[in-house]
């Protein structure tokens, strides 16, 4: 009897430190590949957090093709490198996402990446002589892979650049769920991962740029578990002395700014690393090979816009996604899987 | 479980006390009382989390991570302009009454001053060369949304 006197006071206390933990809304801004990167996890502690940052940093001194002393650098600098296991898992995935998308998805662009200034800021268009010598240097088939050694020919480099952060966002999923956390909110630069559901248990609202007019919204996507990413030219692009417009998004068959006839493509799946490499194979393909790739994938939605303003939907979606804003009485195009 | 003496008043039929007053055991009051008291926190916390910050739109200012300044563009009567040091250089940060913008910076893309004025969503301003981040913190409508992706 006088043991259960105390147990309303016990219950009130359970109630008071939830409710003020749930207040306690825990999150982590820093920099890094380039990007400003936001860990949201109300229930995980700063240690888990401080974890999340040291991991991108780990995996961008695997990954980066600036900085010397990283296993990419060193395979770009001598043309063979031992491979980590994380940085030949991310390569392995590239290369076989680049045969799936018929090379749309290449990690040897670099050199025609950086010879348009988009590495260093210093923009130029290459003229066509110039981008045909680059070109004999590009191709994901140059790219030997065998086990944890990999080999490129002279003039050839490797840049992750474009499944990296998608990877991260698998990677710090994994270290907050083993951490005990259920719902955190992962954006690294606008590749998102939603992990659970929300505290209260409805699903993330992740809203899509309008590639237009990047301070409005084409729409929003509600998902739970998921990793949303978007690719889209009014990321990064620069404007010639000539009036154009040159995206960030490069064309491998071309060697220029992929311009096939969408301005935006989102996908949403449950593998970040994933995500991150269609979005921009998709993106190069176009709409006709964009969608006849996406019906036979399993476990991956997604949203396209073309050049005329249209949707192209994945019918996966149809109660996820709500289009908003100059978008919200645009076509929409099922894709049926 | 010994004292349970709940005394009828009234008109004494046991089937249909509706007009007696019940008197719970002391533990049972407790509870009640305990519940009672953990009903209203909870009421005073949604109260708190959902009105306080729908009223104010604040806008943080940060750098490399971290706040450097809060301003309630909410109190904010008339446009003004303050300087950020960032990493490297410098912003121009422009309030006014609800909004914010980065007026001029000498970052070499000028991505920040061309992105215009944060009134409202869930998109910040970024200076990425100065490490700058601008975000509304409560009082963003962001049509309730949690990031945006792209």
């Amino acid at each position: 009897m006088n043991r259960l006197r105390f147990a309303p006071l016990l219950a009130l206390a359970l109630v008071l430190s939830f409710s003020l933990s749930a207040c306690a809304a825990a999150s982590r801004t820093f920099f890094a590949m380039d990007t400003v990167m936001t860990v949201s996890a109300p229930l995980a502690g700063d240690a888990l957090l401080a974890a999340c940052e040291e991991e991108v940093r780990r995996l961008e001194a695997l990954f980066s093709v600036t900085e010397p002393d990283s296993e990419i650098a060193r395979l770009n600098e001598t043309g063979e490198a031992a491979l980590s296991d994380d940085t030949a898992r991310v390569l392995g995935f590239a290369l076989e996402e680049a045969a799936l998308t018929q090379g749309a998805l290449d990690v040897t662009l670099y050199p025609v990446v950086r010879a348009w200034g988009f590495t260093t800021g210093d923009y130029r268009v290459p003229d066509d002589d110039e981008l045909a010598a680059l070109l004999a240097r590009v191709g994901w088939t140059r790219v030997e892979l065998d086990g944890g050694t990999v080999r490129v020919p002279e003039g050839t480099m490797v840049d992750l650049g474009s499944v990296a952060k998608g990877y991260a966002s698998d990677r710090l999923a994994a270290l907050l769920r083993e951490g005990g956390v259920q719902s955190a909110l992962i954006d690294l630069g606008g590749n998102i991962y939603g992990l659970g559901a929300k505290a209260d248990g409805s699903p993330w609202r992740i809203g899509v740029r309008d590639p237009k007019d990047p301070s409005g919204l084409a729409g929003a996507l509600s998902v739970t578990d998921k990793a949303v990413v978007t690719s889209g030219s009014y990321e990064r692009n620069f404007t010639a002395p000539d009036g154009t417009v040159y995206g960030h998004i490069f064309d491998p068959a071309t060697g220029r700014p992929a311009e096939n006839g969408l301005i935006s493509v989102t996908v949403v799946g449950g593998s970040g690393l994933e995500c991150d490499a269609l979005s921009t194979a998709l993106y190069v393909m176009g709409p006709d090979r964009a969608c006849a790739l996406l019906e036979t994938l399993d476990g991956v939605e997604a949203v396209l816009i073309d050049d005329q303003g249209a949707f192209w939907i994945t019918e996966g979606l149809k109660n996820a996604f709500t289009p908003m804003g100059a978008y919200a009485w645009a076509t929409i195009n099922w894709i049926q899987k | 479980m010994g004292n349970e003496k709940v005394t009828l008043k009234g008109n004494g039929r046991r089937s249909e006390p509706l007009s007696g007053k019940i008197k719970f055991p002391i533990q049972t009051r407790v509870w009640i009382g305990t519940l009672a008291i953990a009903f209203a926190v909870c009421l005073a916390a949604a109260a708190v989390v959902w009105l306080l910050p729908g009223s104010r739109r604040v806008a943080r200012v940060s750098v490399d991570g971290a706040v450097v300044r809060e301003i309630d563009l909410s109190a904010v009567t008339a446009e003004g302009s303050f300087v950020v040091e960032g990493v490297g250089g410098t912003n121009t940060v422009t309030v006014r009454p609800g909004g914010v913008c980065v007026s001029a910076a000498d970052c070499p893309d000028q991505v920040c001053v061309k992105r215009g004025w944060l009134e409202g969503g869930a998109a910040p301003i970024v200076c990425l060369p100065h490490r700058l981040v601008i975000e509304l913190v409560s009082g963003g409508d962001g049509n309730a949304l949690d990031a945006i992706s792209g």
